[in-house]
């Protein structure tokens, strides 16, 4: 035990301030602060909360059975269009980056412009150039659209992250590969990539985190996703402030719920090597 | 089985010149000849082209001119060409370069069932041998970072014997190693060397140069200085530098 006679850094307060219930109370104290903010900004607007209102556009129950409400549906798309667009961007993202390091020029060409053409153009603009130009000529429907767009502008980012991750790897794990006569495809899958596999997934969970929340723009092509339920909701009913909420809410349930499956997984790669 | 006849070339190196990227020239018109069966030590000052040398012998490095030519096969342009050569050519390095992510058994299965295509039986049958000729079959489920740096060398050296090689490539295999696991590799390449493995040895171990070593190749700045048996080199040098050399690892 560390002697209680220092007075400087052991005052009789200190059991209290440094058990685990103070940074408890200390949370609880900044939220109330927050919500006590809100509420008296909007009851000086003259906002008027019903919040009752807001449970139907989530689950209802209409004669015994469970109804999905608007939200519910909407955030059905949502998880069809992040499922299909983290697949599709993973893929893009490493066989970008398998691109950018294969000895063909041509491979590391295409590689590089795909790169600088998602990077410097705005999301928002080649979410519209896919649907309103791309769509048309190859016959392709907005949810395909929507999902291509995302997938095309997630993967590049996540290109770079595979790329790290792959560089990371010592040379001497390539060249006793090699030295084996393992083709470049078998060094990649099993020897590389399980390896670089750890320090990949912590900045690919942040890129999934951005997907999920890129991909409420896709309601701007009018697809029915969390966003534009919402924004639907709101125009029929003027919720304004609980739906915004409820939405928000909704998105980081989902957001938070990737990355604790994130760090479970990594958990495990840990334990495992 | 091939036997040491003359004229048994099983490496054939012609004038090969490398030089890096930065302009530094690490093979000068380097040329030998290995027969089956024999162990030839290359030994020279750090930067003479010994580790060069041997990597060019795997294609773990290109070199600019001249030819390589392994039991037949030249190391050239041709990918499976140098496929061949790869599987046929085993080596083992300074920091052991096992795989950190798989088991000692998983690390030797590897190879045999990716690029000699048997199946787990087979190939845990052929490694479970091969640990047991390094000494180390009870650390078959160990991770690589479970085990000693002899043990883990030990494993590296099964792993390229796995593959079953015509020649076997040991790039300063103990230089990693505390002194007193020094021993327990030596005694494993020296087994080697004594079953009639082709063997190109970069080592300062002069214990094991004068134990199984049938020839001493001695590089400076990417040529042969001199070369010849054994006790030639180490005990009558006719060239300085070698002279040098020597006088000063002994």
């Amino acid at each position: 035990m560390a002697p209680v006679n220092n007075k400087s850094s052991r005052h009789i307060w200190f059991p209290v301030i440094h058990s685990p219930w103070s940074d408890i109370i200390k949370f609880l104290l900044v939220i109330a602060a927050l919500v006590w903010l809100i509420y008296r900004g909007t009851e000086s607007l003259g906002y008027n909360w019903q919040w009752h209102r807001v449970s139907k556009y989530i689950l209802s129950v209409e004669g015994g059975k469970l109804i999905f409400g608007p939200l519910i549906q909407g955030l059905l798309v949502t998880l069809r269009i992040c499922g299909w667009s983290l697949v599709f961007s993973f893929f893009f993202g490493l066989l970008t980056a398998l691109l950018r390091m294969s000895d063909s020029l041509v491979g590391r060409s295409v590689a590089r412009c795909y790169l600088e053409l998602i990077r410097n153009t705005p999301l928002l603009v080649q979410l519209f150039f896919l649907y309103f130009v791309a769509a048309p000529i190859l016959g392709i429907d907005r949810f395909t659209a929507g999902v291509l767009t995302l997938s095309l502008f997630e993967g590049a980012y996540a290109s770079e992250i595979f790329r790290a991750g792959i560089v990371s790897i010592a040379r001497g794990q390539w060249e006793a590969a090699h030295s084996l006569g393992l083709s470049t495809f078998h060094t990649y899958r099993h020897i590389v990539l399980p390896q670089a596999i750890r320090y990949i997934l912590p900045p690919l969970t942040s890129q999934a985190v951005a997907l999920i929340k890129d991909s409420a723009l896709v309601s701007t092509i009018a697809i029915y996703d969390l966003t534009m339920q919402g924004q639907i909701i709101i125009s029929e009913t003027f919720l304004t402030f609980e739906i915004w909420f409820t939405v928000a809410a909704i998105y980081l349930v989902l957001t938070v719920v990737l990355s604790t499956m994130a760090d479970i997984m990594a958990y495990r790669l840990k334990i495992a090597s | 089985m091939q036997g040491k006849k003359l004229g048994d070339y099983i490496i054939e190196v012609d004038r090969i010149h490398k030089t890096f990227p930065d302009g530094i020239q690490a093979l000068y018109d380097f040329s030998t000849r290995i027969k089956r069966s024999e162990v030839v030590v290359v030994i020279g000052p750090s930067g003479a082209g010994k580790s060069t040398f041997l990597r060019c012998l795997n294609g773990l490095e290109d070199f600019d001119r001249g030819t390589i030519t392994i039991d037949g096969i030249p190391l050239d342009d041709n990918k499976e060409n140098r496929l061949e050569i790869r599987k046929e050519v085993g080596m083992v390095f300074q920091l052991f370069n096992l795989f950190p992510h798989m088991t000692v058994l998983e690390n030797v299965n590897l190879a045999q069932m990716l690029v000699r295509k048997k199946n787990h039986n087979e190939a845990t049958k052929v490694t479970m041998s091969l640990l047991e000729k390094v000494g180390i079959p009870e650390k078959a489920q160990s991770y690589p970072s479970q085990l000693s740096g002899g043990q883990q060398q030990r494993v590296a050296i099964a792993r390229a014997l796995a593959m079953v090689p015509k020649v076997m490539l040991f790039d300063e295999a103990t230089s990693a190693l505390d002194p007193e696991m020094i021993g327990e590799v030596l005694d494993v390449m020296k087994t080697l060397a004594r079953e009639g493995m082709t063997m190109v040895v970069v080592t300062h171990e002069m214990g094991f140069a004068r134990e199984v070593g049938d020839r001493v190749i001695f590089m400076d700045e990417g040529r042969t200085v001199e070369e010849g048996s054994v006790e030639q080199i180490f005990s009558n040098p006719q060239e300085e530098r070698t002279k040098q050399f020597i006088s000063q690892i002994l």
